[in-house]
């Protein structure tokens, strides 16, 4: 077969290749996009969407437990068909993936179904279905993405011995269920088994949940509820090993120099991801790898080979959708010719516990270590928002953290209802190079969980309305 | 660890350069005191050398950019070795009545920069990005970061006039224009006018050859086009009979040579306009248009359009009207000379208030010239020619006939007005012996 030219070719269909490719054929080339499993990728398949049609699922099942007899509305036999809800999870990635097809194709992109290997940096062959594939294009953008990291002793099966991808198919909620890693993924998922009846717990090799990643005590208002809804969180544990068990496992952890076993029908390892950069033959193309395996790229997201770009999990932290999807745009405006650069002062996280955690900017280590030292820094309770009580909502709150000497906005941490959601303004608000005053100012909506931002902006200034603090005189005003 | 090399002092009272010439590319061994670029100053263009030597991690700044004294125009990796001192080498030997470079860095300017391992793994990363990515600390939405990129401003070393420092579109547009790494805006309320940047592509094949718009030439652009945005261009055209002028010229040509000059007509036309400027002051003026205010001036600075290999320049001859004609002619064949080998001062091209262009000593009855802003009028001088004349007597005679324009900005002086500055000024150089009776 006779090889097949394009300008500009994106290995990977993730939300970072996808939106590349249809940008890059927005703008006029002549674009294709290699992908071996789904369209989508690990996020619209077996990642962000997927785990969020089973935490809803859950949080719909927990209301229904927990908070509809205080409305004075009665539920008789609550049941759960897993199978029903797996189904449907399934058709909502199927439904998100059939889109990105159909985006892709409707931008004349061709999609190529198979598995690239670099020949040289001119050059792939795809192995598709019916034979080998020579592609040639002017330019390259890797976006192959990450896996979940496997660990000493706990091999994959994706039966029992899961990883995120595995947990996400499970067609019924195990018994109990030990989680190694409690990172975001972890605590997703181990929550919404909790919802669903398993025993979970949680074994954490560091000092918290959420080690570092989050604000602090924003984790904590998850830990605590975690902790009320009957997951056990073991911290400074390390998972040393797991035997089978008559129809289950055993695995042992060490705490304090001790050794203990616990018991479980299943084992899901969530101790993070890394870059798939082992694969699709860089070496071939003489792509730099670095330390930790990530592809190394400028601010372009160009490697150090010149028509070859790379974007998302596998050219670096924070390895997050959004993340790959600015970045797809930006390279496949770059191939354009036109002049960008990765320049966004935040990536905002969600992590989808029960309450939500969200964040945008820094945290206060973070502003300390760029050298703020006068901090405003500020939390509103959702327990004082309306919107929130009414919603039966009310753990959590938002935190701001300003400049003290100008009152720019510097980070925003906000645990509780609906917290993915409101980040955003805090997104918009830090690149704007907002003062909290602007925040302030600008008239939020009532009743909605957003005047939480509103409010705790004025917190930041000194004088929010729905808490009591200090007399507005004596506040400290921000002043430029 | 990357070495900084910085720009050091280029000379008294020199600020800034142009960068004309890389002497060194990236991945490039140096010795400490190799010079590593080519800087153009207002006085002269000067070699840099690095204090230090390395492997060159990344350059700065790209040809074209204006570099201020003590900004990072490389870093080079593995620095160790320094030299003992690293002064600027001029290309051109200065002269001795020139100053010389007082300050130069004895020492390696290779402080540690204050930045966590992966911000500098980022930098080192960028090289060949430009304009460098904006610092997190940077206040600037992201439409202005872009537009920003686009039209190639640096925000790193912008300074924001927006609220906290903040820096706006305005801020941007007003710096884009002139491609600057460093910013030197000295007038930060004033807004310059931005211009459109158009592209150009030849047809395909053609045998065209790109050279970079910069140095003299580029400032030539760059006030041209400002000049003709915002000045409202009239041009007056009239001739003068100069035979009067030209044998009282003659007659002061062997005195001018005994006293080692050479008179030519520059310094009567001077001379003429000074003293019919004294009638039309408007003609000596400026419009600030910051403040709505139009500025008369007290003194007469007068320009001079010179053509030099490198292109045109503007010598200046302060307080033209407290000098003599033959003072006139010896600063004008300085100037003239010292502006052909590209060593005029920089503030011996400065604060004209008025320019005369001699455009008629190469060729042309008439031009069209642009004025210099902030100036408001120029005046041109054409060639001398001979006619025939019918005298008072019946007889026919010769004439010497000179042509004069007056180009005048229409927003301060009307045409009627020109038009009777144009006559008085004719009237004057017509019969230069009047000029003495106004002389001081």
């Amino acid at each position: 077969m006779a090889a097949q030219q394009f300008d500009t070719v994106v290995i990977g269909s993730g939300p970072g290749g996808y939106v590349a490719a249809i940008r890059a054929a927005q703008l006029g080339q002549k674009t294709a996009i290699i992908e071996r499993e789904q369209l989508g990728g690990v996020c619209l398949n077996v990642g962000c969407i997927p785990s969020k049609a089973m935490i809803s699922a859950a949080h719909f099942l927990h209301k229904a437990q927990h908070d509809a007899e205080t409305m004075g509305i009665h539920f008789k036999d609550i049941s759960v068909d897993y199978k029903q809800l797996l189904k449907w999870k399934t058709s909502v990635t199927e439904k998100m993936s059939g889109g990105v097809k159909q985006l892709l194709s409707g931008n004349t992109v061709t999609i190529i179904v198979g598995e690239a290997e670099f020949k040289s940096s001119k050059e792939l062959s795809v192995k598709t279905a019916t034979g080998t594939d020579i592609i040639t294009a002017k330019n390259f953008i890797v976006a192959t993405g990450s896996r979940p990291i496997e660990i000493p002793g706990f091999k994959f099966d994706e039966k029992e011995i899961m990883s995120s991808t595995g947990a996400l198919a499970m067609d019924a909620a195990p018994k109990k269920l030990v989680v190694i890693g409690g990172g975001y993924i972890g605590l997703e998922i181990g929550g919404y088994l909790a919802k669903f009846g398993t025993e979970v717990t949680v074994v954490e090799a560091g000092p918290a949940l959420l080690n570092g990643v989050v604000d602090p005590e924003c984790a904590q208002v998850v830990a605590r509820k975690l902790t009320k809804s009957g997951v056990k969180v073991l911290l400074n544990a390390k998972a040393k090993g797991q035997k089978k068990s008559g129809s289950g496992y055993e695995v042992t952890i060490e705490v304090g120099g001790k050794e203990e076993t616990l018991k479980c029908d299943k084992i899901l390892v969530t101790v993070g991801r890394k870059p798939n950069s082992d694969q699709s033959n860089l070496k071939a193309a003489g792509l730099q790898i670095d330390e930790r395996g990530f592809i190394k790229v400028d601010a372009q997201r160009r490697t150090n080979v010149p028509n070859i770009f790379a974007i998302g999990d596998i050219c670096g932290q924070p390895m997050l959708a959004h993340k790959a999807s600015h970045e797809g745009v930006l390279v496949a405006e770059v191939i354009s010719g036109k002049n960008r650069v990765y320049d966004a002062k935040t990536v905002p996280a969600v992590v989808f516990t029960d309450p939500e955690i969200a964040s945008a900017g820094m945290m206060e280590s973070e502003c300390k270590a760029k050298g703020y030292n006068d901090l405003n820094i500020a939390k509103f309770p959702f327990g004082a928002n309306g919107r929130a009580v009414s919603l039966l909502e009310t753990d959590g709150f938002v935190k701001m953290i300003a400049d003290a000497k100008t009152g720019i906005l510097l980070g925003v941490h906000i645990v509780g209802p609906e917290a993915s959601n409101l980040i955003s303004e805090a997104v918009l608000a830090i690149e704007m190079g907002a003062r909290v005053e602007d925040l302030a100012l600008s008239i939020h909506p009532h009743p909605s969980l957003g005047e939480t931002m509103m409010e705790a902006a004025e917190a930041t200034i000194g004088h929010a309305i729905h808490i009591i603090q200090k007399p507005l005189s004596k506040s400290k005003e921000a002043r430029v | 660890m990357a070495t900084e090399v910085k720009l050091p002092e280029l000379g008294e009272g020199v600020t800034e350069g142009e960068l004309v010439k890389w002497l060194v590319k990236i991945g490039d061994t140096v010795k400490p005191d190799q010079p590593v670029c080519e800087v153009m100053t207002d006085k002269a263009t000067v070699e840099v050398p690095t204090a230090v030597g390395g492997v060159v991690k990344e350059l700065k700044f790209k040809l074209g950019d204006v570099i201020k004294v003590e900004s990072t125009i490389l870093t080079l990796d593995g620095a160790g070795s320094s030299a003992s001192s690293a002064a600027p080498t001029h290309k051109e030997a200065p002269k001795a009545a020139a100053p010389a470079p007082t300050t130069a860095p004895s020492a390696p300017r290779s402080q540690p920069a204050a930045m966590p391992a992966t911000m500098h793994e980022m930098m080192a990363q960028n090289s060949g990005i430009y304009p460098p990515v904006a610092d997190s600390k940077v206040l600037a939405t992201p439409s202005t970061r872009r537009l920003a990129r686009e039209v190639g401003v640096d925000l790193n070393v912008m300074k924001g006039t927006g609220l906290a420092g903040r820096v706006t579109r305005e801020d941007v547009l007003s710096q884009g224009g002139n491609g600057a790494s460093t910013a030197t805006s000295s007038n930060g309320s004033m807004k310059a006018p931005t211009f459109p940047v158009p592209s150009y592509q030849g047809p395909a094949g053609a045998t065209e050859e790109r050279v970079p718009l910069i140095g003299i030439r580029r400032k030539i652009a760059e006030n041209m086009q400002m000049a003709k945005h915002i000045i409202p261009h009239f041009t007056l055209m009239d001739e003068a009979e100069v035979t009067e002028l030209v044998s009282m010229r003659e007659s002061l040509k062997d005195y001018a040579e005994k006293n080692g000059t050479k008179i030519t007509y520059l310094p009567f036309v001077m001379k003429a306009m000074i003293a019919s400027i004294r009638q039309f002051p408007m003609f000596n003026a400026s419009i600030d248009d910051a403040a709505k205010e139009i500025v008369y001036k007290k003194y007469f600075n007068v320009g001079f359009a010179a053509d030099t290999p490198q292109g045109l320049v503007v010598p200046v001859i302060k307080n033209a009207d407290q000098k003599s004609l033959l003072e006139l002619s010896y600063e004008i064949m300085d100037l003239s000379k010292r502006a052909r080998d590209g060593k005029l001062k920089s503030d011996e091209m400065k604060g004209a208030t008025i320019t005369i262009t001699n455009i008629g000593s190469v060729g042309g009855t008439y031009a069209t010239p642009i004025i210099n802003h902030p100036e408001v009028a120029i005046l041109g001088m054409y060639k001398i020619s001979d006619r025939l004349h019918l005298k008072a007597d019946g007889s026919v005679g010769s004439q010497k006939v000179m042509n004069f324009t007056i180009t005048a900005d229409h927003r301060l002086i009307d045409g009627a007005v020109a038009a009777n500055f144009l006559k008085a000024f004719i009237g004057k150089i017509q019969k230069p012996g009047l000029l003495m009776m106004e002389m001081r």
